[in-house]
């Protein structure tokens, strides 16, 4: 009855905070365990087959709707949080809105991204089969104090799971180290150097088994690449799903296990997204029905590389980390067109409040992209202000207010506007945009 | 251009860079360059680790993970006389964060004392639950600086001693959470738990460390010239409206 009950709240709960037209994908899963804290437990015989879990610094969402995307295209029915909220509430929320009202629902499988944090506390409530790490950055440390706890977390995470398949980015020597004297992993990677080399490794240089500075045969970025450590010989893993033949030069296309894979998003990093997503389901022997065409198909969500058209190309990109925030840079450098380009950055707990790490990002690169005009925003705009003052980037213009931003952008020659913003700011910028959108559309009409 | 030149060393940048460290570095060169002092800056790095005491003005230590701070505390300990020798000949040093710790005469967790370099008389403490202070803090540095603004994550306490602290902490935990202290001010050692880009935001700050070493450097220097510094203080204005 308790197991009724919580799911029934949870349901008007959600159903209430879509009339008020909030839309929380934590809330209700929070009540629900309140009234029935082992709800999940109780909830999960009703998964057939596997339980999937996805963690990592960047790219955890899009690699987990992928993984859900695909296995929906084969035909299976698939519980998923791909409403956004990943950590032990929001796996709650994910069960209880997916039963009837009696309390059942039917499910082949269960994919969930989880926060890193969260990952001990939810595994302990569901312990899935098979673990994907995409890669682990520098992220948020006011929150997790640093890497090394981090990586402290998911071990001990691994560990409450009881052996679980481990899908690992072997290109990363972090996420890679969980599967030393681990005899259940399978690990992907880029197993050629495409971007430009650069030096610069900042987290994880150094060799998780005894310390020693790694070399690296290539970089892609951050840490990732074809490491060795000079030291013990702990090298990077022998790669069971490697990209090769990777071409950037429209979209992006690459070869892995003699298939061909196109995109047609941007975003070198995607390539990671997607060869994790092959690499999981390979390893669970799932017959993958028109895999390219799900890539085709699949919408990245809210500020991936997200395109608006409001009379003239706005591209939102969320970008929340040193190394997010460099890809991102790195993808705008891709276009050639002259652009507009407006940075956000807020600090909100989701955004974490320390933006220190705003000196460690290139911003001086985008010196060199067919650079018009550069806008600053978000709460914490001065701090980028700044920034961009010793980096000697010129703006126009320092702003709370994004919608004049935009608009601004939107009466200058430039063809695109690029707009990098992290967590918080994103879903504000994405209102705006949408209803900018929205209003030309019926201008148009009315025309 | 004036014929002052000042010389700083980033003590393993490589290696102490967790939060953003190098806006310190560039910090402390432009505002040199941009009073036409010119300014080097060299480093020391894993690879290079050689200290030239002899030919540097500034000592630059920053904040580094447990595992990366350890590596720069053992290959310092070589250099530990050389240091005092640098510090009480009136050398300018600056350390923030891990690199703070490093400077005093001990870091103690649990059972086990690991050796400082002991520039300063002080000693940190880490607690055995590992609980860590973060967050925003505003520290008021008085005559020397005013409100200086940053960011503190540290699992430390350090207890300073009958050294004279940085400044009081108006908001935020600073060198204990309990004393209401934050930093030390030693000769011309200024040691800190604010994190990362502490100089960009807090221009008073780099400027009274500047102003110290040129006149330790140059008998006939007196005055920094005035700089622009709006954007500065519109960054760390905001911090303080909100935090105060």
């Amino acid at each position: 009855m308790r197991k009724l009950i919580a799911i029934w709240i949870a349901k008007l709960s959600a159903i209430a905070g879509r009339l008020v037209g909030k839309n929380s994908s934590a809330g209700p899963g929070t009540i629900a365990l309140k009234i029935c804290p082992d709800l999940i437990e109780r909830l999960q015989a009703n998964i057939k087959g596997k339980v999937i879990a996805v963690c990592g610094t960047n790219g955890k969402t899009t690699t987990n709707n992928l993984i859900y995307s695909a296995l929906k295209k084969s035909g299976y029915s698939v519980l998923c949080n791909n409403l956004g909220a990943n950590m032990l509430s929001g796996v709650a929320t994910a069960f209880a809105l997916r039963c009837n009202w009696l309390g059942n629902f039917k499910a082949d499988f269960a994919c969930f991204e989880i926060d890193e944090a969260s990952a001990p506390k939810v595994f302990r409530h569901i312990k899935p089969d098979y673990i994907v790490v995409t890669n682990l950055f520098r992220d948020q440390l006011d929150r997790y104090g640093e890497i090394e706890h981090t990586v402290e977390l998911i071990k001990n995470a691994i560990q409450i799971a009881d052996k679980p398949v481990l899908v690992l980015n072997g290109d990363d020597p972090i996420s890679a180290s969980f599967g030393i004297s681990y005899d259940n992993a399978v690990y992907f990677g880029i197993g050629e150097a495409v971007l430009p080399q650069s030096t610069e490794v900042k987290e994880g240089r150094f060799c998780t088994v005894c310390g020693e500075e790694q070399k690296y045969n290539f970089i892609h970025y951050g840490q990732l690449g074809d490491y060795y450590c000079p030291n013990c010989n702990n090298k990077r893993p022998n790669i069971d799903f490697e990209a090769k033949n990777v071409d950037l030069s429209d979209g992006i296309s690459f070869s892995v296990l003699d298939e061909k894979i196109q995109l047609n998003y941007r975003g070198f990093y995607n390539i990671y997204n997607v060869l994790a997503v092959y690499s999981l389901l390979k390893a669970m022997n799932i017959e993958i029905k028109s895999f390219s065409t799900t890539l085709q198909e699949y919408k990245p969500q809210t500020g991936r590389m997200e395109e608006f058209n409001i009379g003239k190309k706005v591209i939102l990109n969320l970008a929340k980390n040193p190394a997010g925030f460099n890809q991102a840079i790195a993808t705008v450098l891709q276009d050639p067109r002259k652009k507009d380009i407006i940075f956000a950055i807020n600090d909100k707990p989701g955004d974490g409040l320390d933006v220190s790490w705003l000196w460690d990002v290139d911003f001086d690169k985008i010196l060199h992209s067919g650079l018009n005009t550069v806008s600053l925003s978000g709460i914490r705009r001065y701090d980028l202000a700044l920034r961009f003052k010793y980096d000697e980037i010129p703006f126009s213009a320092v702003s709370e207010d994004m919608r004049m931003l935009i608009e601004n952008c939107l009466r200058t020659d430039a063809e695109v506007c690029y707009i990098l913003v992290n967590y918080t700011a994103l879903f504000s910028t994405k209102d705006i945009l949408s209803d900018i959108e929205k209003q030309k559309g019926i201008g148009e009409k009315n025309d | 251009m004036t014929d002052y030149k000042i010389n700083i060393l980033h003590i393993y940048p490589d290696l102490l860079n967790l939060y953003g460290d190098k806006g310190n570095i560039a910090c402390l060169k432009k505002r040199l360059e941009w009073r036409g002092i010119a300014a080097e800056v060299r480093e020391c790095t894993a690879q290079n680790p050689n200290i030239d005491f002899e030919n540097t003005d500034i000592i630059f230590i920053g904040g580094g993970s447990d595992r990366e701070t350890e590596i720069v505390r053992c290959a310092l300990l070589e250099k530990k006389d050389d240091f005092i020798k640098f510090v009480e000949d009136g050398g300018t040093v600056i350390a923030l964060c891990s690199g703070y710790e490093l400077l005093g005469k001990a870091i103690q967790m649990n059972d086990e004392k690991k050796e400082g370099l002991g520039v300063l008389d002080i000693c940190t403490h880490i607690p055995s639950d590992n609980s860590r202070l973060i967050g925003n803090i505003v520290i008021d540095c008085g005559d020397i600086a005013g409100k200086v603004v940053g960011f503190e994550n540290h699992s430390g306490r350090i207890d300073i001693g009958s050294h004279t602290p940085l400044g009081k902490a108006e908001k935020g935990f600073g060198n204990d959470g309990k004393s209401g202290f934050e930093g030390v001010l030693y000769k011309n050692v200024l040691a800190s738990y604010l994190h990362g880009p502490l100089f960009p935001k807090n221009p008073m700050l780099c400027d009274y460390v500047l102003k110290k070493t040129l006149i330790h450097k140059y008998s006939d220097f007196t005055e920094l010239a005035p700089l622009d510094d709006e954007t500065e203080d519109m960054a760390r204005n905001h911090m303080l409206s909100v935090l105060l």
